[in-house]
């Protein structure tokens, strides 16, 4: 039995659509993320898992036990969960102990029990020296941080966590995705996290839904889902990629000034009429003279047309021969080309990924 | 001899007649046994517009120190206020009041009508200034226990005395302009009166002149009292005894006896049918009209209803002047009239 | 649907909304009932309406009565916004001074002001004129408040207060971050105040615009002491002789109705201006608030502040001095005119003063804290909709400031003079009309002030397992705490003064000081009534500042330099 499940949730305010046919179910323990653009419904997706807004139509379920549903919900504070909201909303009128010790005194522990597992927690998160602080006095990591430690020590069956890194600095938000996902691991508490940053529901996920205009497109596990995304949408959305499209005609798929044979790919019978594939950035090689032919590659000569460096790596785009197409190449830092310099390509079409 | 015989006698009787005079109750007859029955009603209350608060303050202890065991309680407001209280309370049923004071006559006729008042014949009518006796109800529903006058007054440090106006029709005069102070009919049954007055005396073109002064319009007779102290305006037709209070202050007003009349306001009282305390209001009925009483009222500078009781100095007493006033039909009638009139010409 | 999934805590939302509606409803219904009621004989009709509007002179004194309250509105915020600003957003010196001045001003009745000015400004022999006469030469004042332009200016020194407070609860929490990024770009502090900081107090203005308004048209006792003598047709006078002898309640009550129209209207008018703009300044975070600084304007900003409060406290309070402890306030400055025998008098030797005393300041205590309780959840509950139709009960809640006291006390009378409820003759009548009377305000400023704050943080405490008011409690209250000491305040201070439902609802044992203030100016007696009005002043003032004391920490205040 799931720990959550959600069976064809919509969500519908006046004439919109906010979440349209959601179904997704967690695994005890599972994290997983609702990845997508601001308005793609994941926190109204959130919300009602928490429990503030019924679903128009489905419903949600919790070890087995309906919580959720049109006609009657449970409400939040019924439903032992914990939720990380995007502004924090620490409790301004309370000191950091107080406000972490907060659910487990609606919980009616005893003040010894309460005491030592709010400094237990202060220590994991590291704030055990600011317990005594008002928030107005903390920067915005130690709120966050607050946040979390509050959320968890009440043991909640699942944990709902609303885009919480989005107000903090760049190597903050790093640290903090790390410290989340430790968090987990040590609590294995089910997880629900919603953001529009791939990198961290990359980093913290067992899973990925993304999701788009209301609707999951694709619910994978971040390896797959970077490799083999199934929508123009999810392959543009996380990673950066390049469109390939093309036609099959006989035993060859014919791009722009290019075609590879159809026997390279993964499921050559598949491919019939026009067809799209993904093809990312890392997944394509440059060369200044044609590599050596293969059974995997695939090989295509260029221009480059456009370059930039980023330390780290090379943000190339080249023009096949011949081609309108441009394709952004990532090469390593050592792999110099000039602007104009004729190149070779190099491609392994098992690397491309078939969109619907 | 027989001479110096009887002046002996009059020279030991005169101060034995003095002591007799000077008796201190004035009681009249089965008092005792209308105070023993009120005393179980133990307090009265009483809605008055007579006079000012400190002087109903003022009557309501006399009426506790004269009667030990009842407690006197009074509102007192407007004439149009306290007729609307008491009609709202006698729609709901609730009898708070025991008697009733109003200024403006012309509620007597309505709360007879009604069936609200019971009669009384006070024993202590007697006592009552003869001028007064016509303006009591001859079934005995409401008899007048206070008096007041609509007179000329005017600012002395402005206006001297060679110059002030000696009759209403002076007030007419263009070098008032600017500086007349009325009160309105509509908030003061005072005010209302000395309107149909003037129109029965000098027709209503007498304020269609006025107007012509720009008078400032108040709301209560008392209002003039105000403005004359601002020195807004300089003479007003103002109340002879909320004028004479402020003048005992030290502030600078004087009164003038209109020669062709001051406006003698008559101001009845009755006893309410569902009166809570019907003795005690009887009881206080009397006590209204007693040497008490008056002696207090006078001391706040309102006119004495009793025979016995004289004005002290600087007031006139109501037998000395000239007064006049319109009948209760002509004020029952007369009023509203009035105030439609007064709207018209003033615009307010 | 299954037990559990129920929130218990509807229960007590749908009970407060009952007692809502038995506070407001029941006797407005009994209003708009005997409109249409004949006098006499009870039957439905038209008639009253015909006779209520049937006169030009009625019609003029509604309009007058929606000009003078447009107008007031308007000087009011041209009194208040920048005395908010000043004191909340600038390094203004002298702010303590402005604040107490300001004060001072709400807790004058209005009357008693009105009284006074017109001693300054009567056209004759106001002070201000004799001392404009004396200082050019000239043969007559320039000042009249005899006039609609004194009117709206005696009015609006009392109702700016309110602008001052509603605008100046929403500056405070602004954080100065909005200021600075208008600044970064260019904009000079002027430019950035009215395009940035006073826009965003919009909501709190709007409010604050439409209680200065009701007010203005609502008020009697100004209106009798200047608009009569100024031969200004206004309603509530108008209404006063729908009351006269014999009284047509029924014709009155027609009458009223149109303000009810108005107050929707209003109400329509505030919620499509500022509908789709989101409010919510406050989080969980928040910036810091620093005070711009005006270099020597600052100097000028006093001085606009001080002459603003000069009008509506500083000169009345000295004519109020002067004839309080005057023998004969005629007789004017004079060391031998002066006398404590007035505050003797009414301290002393009238008993009536000192009952009079305790029951102005218990029922309105008692009364502020019921408008508040009760407009607080009834906010919340539209807020956060807990029930259907969230909406017509904002509405409700802030019918009753329409009504013009008179009225609403009469409705009060008949609702509450006949079984099963009976009031009349007790406290509490006075105290429910009271509540009814000033539950708009109240619930304004619940209304803005719970806006204020991100729903998130409540949500936080349902999630953790609290229920809605655990919420209520330990986490929406005590950040109100500021906020709300403000909002009774609101309500107390106004309670202490009110007068036209109080002159209509009071017997021997319940007897107020704004009744017996009145009293005294329908009779005449300035010196008494002015040492009444002075007691009233200081003893507000006095529970007031003990009040303050008790209101703890701040939380609404961000960040400080760590």
């Amino acid at each position: 039995m799931s720990k959550l499940a959600l069976h064809h949730v919509s969500c519908r305010f006046g004439g919109i659509t906010a979440v349209d046919d959601v179904s997704l179910e967690l695994e005890a323990g599972e994290f997983v993320s609702l990845l997508g653009p601001s308005g793609c419904g994941k926190t109204t997706t959130l919300r009602m898992i928490a429990g503030f807004l019924n679903p128009s139509v489905g419903t949600i379920e919790m070890d087995g036990d309906m919580i959720s549903s049109p006609a009657s919900a449970l409400p939040p504070e019924k439903r032992n969960m914990s939720m990380i909201f995007q502004s924090y909303a620490i409790w301004p009128n309370m000191t950091v102990a107080e406000n972490v010790a907060f659910g487990l005194e609606v919980r009616r522990l005893s003040r010894a029990a309460v005491r030592a597992k709010v400094d237990h927690i202060l220590d994991v998160v590291r704030l055990a020296a600011l317990r005594d602080r008002y928030p107005a006095e903390l920067s915005g990591g130690q709120q966050q941080r607050v946040a979390l430690a509050r959320a968890i020590v009440v043991q909640p069956a699942v944990l709902l966590l609303d885009e919480p890194l989005s107000n903090l600095d760049a190597n903050l938000r790093e640290e903090m995705r790390y410290e989340i996902r430790r968090l987990h691991d040590e609590f294995q508490i089910t997880t629900v996290y919603v953001t529009h940053d791939q990198a961290e529901a990359m980093v913290t996920s067992d899973r990925i839904a993304v999701m788009n205009q209301g609707r999951i497109e694709q619910v994978e596990e971040p390896r797959a889902l970077y490799a083999r995304p199934l929508t123009r949408f999810v392959a543009g959305f996380i990673g950066r990629t390049n469109f390939l499209e093309g036609e099959v005609h006989g035993a060859e798929v014919v791009f722009d000034h290019f075609a590879i044979a159809l026997a390279r790919f993964v499921e050559p019978p598949a491919l019939r009429g026009k067809v799209a594939f993904s093809l990312r950035p890392q997944s394509i090689h440059l060369h200044r003279r044609p590599p050596a032919a293969s059974e995997r590659t695939c090989v295509i000569p260029g221009r480059i047309v456009q370059r930039a460096y980023l330390g780290e790596h090379w943000d190339y785009v080249v023009r096949p021969k011949d081609a309108e197409l441009q394709l952004r190449v990532t090469a390593r830092p050592h792999e110099v080309f000039e602007l104009n310099e004729h190149v070779w390509l190099e491609l392994e079409p098992s690397q491309m990924a078939m969109l619907r | 001899m027989d001479i110096a015989r009887s002046s002996i006698k009059w020279i030991v009787l005169t101060p034995l007649l003095f002591l007799a005079c000077a008796a201190p109750a004035s009681a009249f007859e089965g008092e005792q046994t209308l105070y023993e029955a009120a005393k179980k009603e133990k307090e009265l209350t009483w809605y008055t517009a007579h006079y000012g608060s400190e002087t109903a303050a003022a009557v309501c202890n006399g009426f506790e120190k004269k009667y030990p065991g009842i407690k006197c309680n009074y509102i007192r407001t407007t004439a149009q206020v306290a007729y609307q209280r008491l009609a709202q309370d006698q729609k709901a049923g609730l009898a708070v009041a025991s008697v009733f004071s109003s200024t403006d006559a012309s509620h007597y006729g309505r709360l007879k009508q009604d069936g609200w008042l019971q009669p009384y014949r006070t024993k202590n009518v007697a006592e009552l200034i003869d001028a007064f006796k016509p303006y009591n109800d001859p079934d005995d529903m409401f008899v007048a226990t206070a008096a007041g006058l609509v007179l000329i007054t005017y600012n002395t440090s402005v206006v001297a005395a060679k110059d002030a106006p000696k009759k209403w029709t002076d007030l007419l005069d263009p070098k008032w302009k600017d500086h007349v102070s009325i009160g309105h009919p509509s908030f003061s049954g005072y005010v209302g009166t000395w309107v149909v007055q003037m129109r029965k005396s000098y027709g209503w073109d007498y304020f269609k002149k006025l107007e012509l002064n720009k008078p400032r319009i108040g709301r209560s007779i008392n209002d003039t009292v105000t403005m004359l102290n601002a020195k807004e305006s300089w003479v007003a037709a103002g109340p002879s005894a909320t004028t004479l209070q402020s003048k005992d202050k030290g502030n600078p007003l004087a009164l003038v006896y209109p020669e062709d009349g001051a406006i003698l306001m008559v101001s009845p009282t009755g006893i309410l049918k569902n009166a809570p305390a019907p003795n005690a209001a009887k009881l206080f009925e009397e006590y209204l009209l007693s040497r008490e009483c008056n002696e207090i009222m006078v001391k706040q500078r309102e006119e004495s209803v009793n025979k016995s009781v004289k004005p002290l100095p600087g007031a006139r007493s109501i037998a000395e002047i000239k007064t006049i006033r319109p009948t209760y039909e002509e004020i029952d009638k007369g009023i509203p009239e009035v105030k439609e009139l007064f709207r018209d010409t003033f615009g307010i | 649907m299954r037990w559990r999934h129920l929130d218990k805590s509807v229960f007590l939302w749908l009970l407060l909304v009952a007692a809502l509606l038995l506070l407001v409803i029941n006797p407005l219904a009994r209003l708009v009932w005997s409109s249409f009621q004949h006098g006499a004989t009870g039957a439905f009709t038209l008639d009253n309406y015909v006779a209520a509007y049937g006169r030009w002179r009625y019609v003029e004194a509604l309009v007058n009565s929606v000009v003078l309250g447009l107008a007031v509105a308007a000087v009011c915020v041209v009194f208040g916004v920048p005395l908010a600003w000043a004191v909340s957003r600038t390094d203004m010196p002298g702010k303590g001074l402005v604040w107490a001045a300001i004060l001072g001003t709400f807790i004058m009745p209005s009357y008693l002001g009105a009284v006074a000015w017109i001693l300054l400004a009567g056209p004759n022999a106001g002070w201000l004129n004799r001392a404009y006469m004396g200082l050019t030469g000239a043969a007559a004042g320039p000042f009249n408040i005899y006039t609609k332009a004194g009117l709206v200016l005696v009015i609006a020194c009392y109702s700016f207060p309110y602008m001052f407070v509603f605008t100046r609860s929403a500056l405070d929490l602004i954080s100065s971050e909005m200021e600075e990024a208008a600044t970064t770009l260019g904009a000079g502090v002027l430019r950035t105040t009215l395009r940035v900081t006073l826009p965003l107090t919009l909501p709190a203005m709007m409010a604050a615009f439409i209680v200065a308004f009701l007010e203005a048209i609502a008020l009697f006792g100004v209106p009798a002491l200047i608009a009569l003598p100024g031969r200004i047709q206004l309603m509530t006078t108008t209404l006063w002789q729908f009351f006269e002898f014999p009284p047509r309640v029924q014709v009155a009550a027609a009458y009223a109705m149109p303000l009810l129209g108005i107050t929707a209207l209003l109400f329509w008018l505030q919620q499509r201006l500022i509908a789709r703009k989101g409010y919510v300044a406050l989080t969980g975070k928040g910036g810091e608030r620093r005070m711009v600084k005006l270099g020597s304007w600052r100097w000028v900003m006093l001085a606009y502040c001080l002459f603003v409060t000069s009008l509506s406290f500083f000169l009345p309070m000295v004519v109020v001095l002067q004839a309080a402890f005057a023998k004969a306030w005629g007789r004017g400055f004079s060391l031998d005119n002066l006398t404590l025998a007035n505050l003797k008098f009414v301290v002393v030797d009238q008993p009536i003063t000192r009952a009079a005393t305790l029951h102005t300041f218990v029922y309105g205590g008692a009364s502020a804290a019921l408008a508040l309780g009760l407009a607080l959840a009834i906010a919340y509950i539209v807020h956060r909709r807990l029930v259907p139709f969230g909406n017509a009960l904002s509405y409700v809640a802030m019918a009753p400031f329409v009504i013009p006291g008179i009225v609403l006390a009469i409705g009060f009378y008949a609702a509450y003079t006949s079984p099963p409820l009976v009031l009349y003759g007790t406290a509490w009548i006075l105290i429910l009309a009271f509540t009814t009377r000033f539950l708009p305000i109240a619930y304004a400023n619940s209304n803005a002030a719970l806006r204020a704050i991100n729903p998130e943080l409540e949500d936080a405490v349902r999630i953790l397992g609290g229920g809605r008011l655990l919420a209520l409690r330990r986490v929406v209250g005590p950040l109100l705490k500021r906020g709300l000491a403000g909002a009774f305040l609101l309500v107390f201070i106004p309670a202490t003064r009110e007068l036209s439902s109080a002159i209509f609802l009071y017997t021997t044992g319940t007897q107020v000081l704004s009744v017996l203030l009145f009293d005294k100016s329908d009779e005449g007696n300035f010196e008494y009534l002015s040492a009444i009005g002075l007691i009233l002043v200081i003893g507000t003032v006095a529970l007031v500042l003990a009040g303050f004391r008790l209101v703890g920490r701040d939380f609404m205040l961000k960040r400080t330099a760590a």
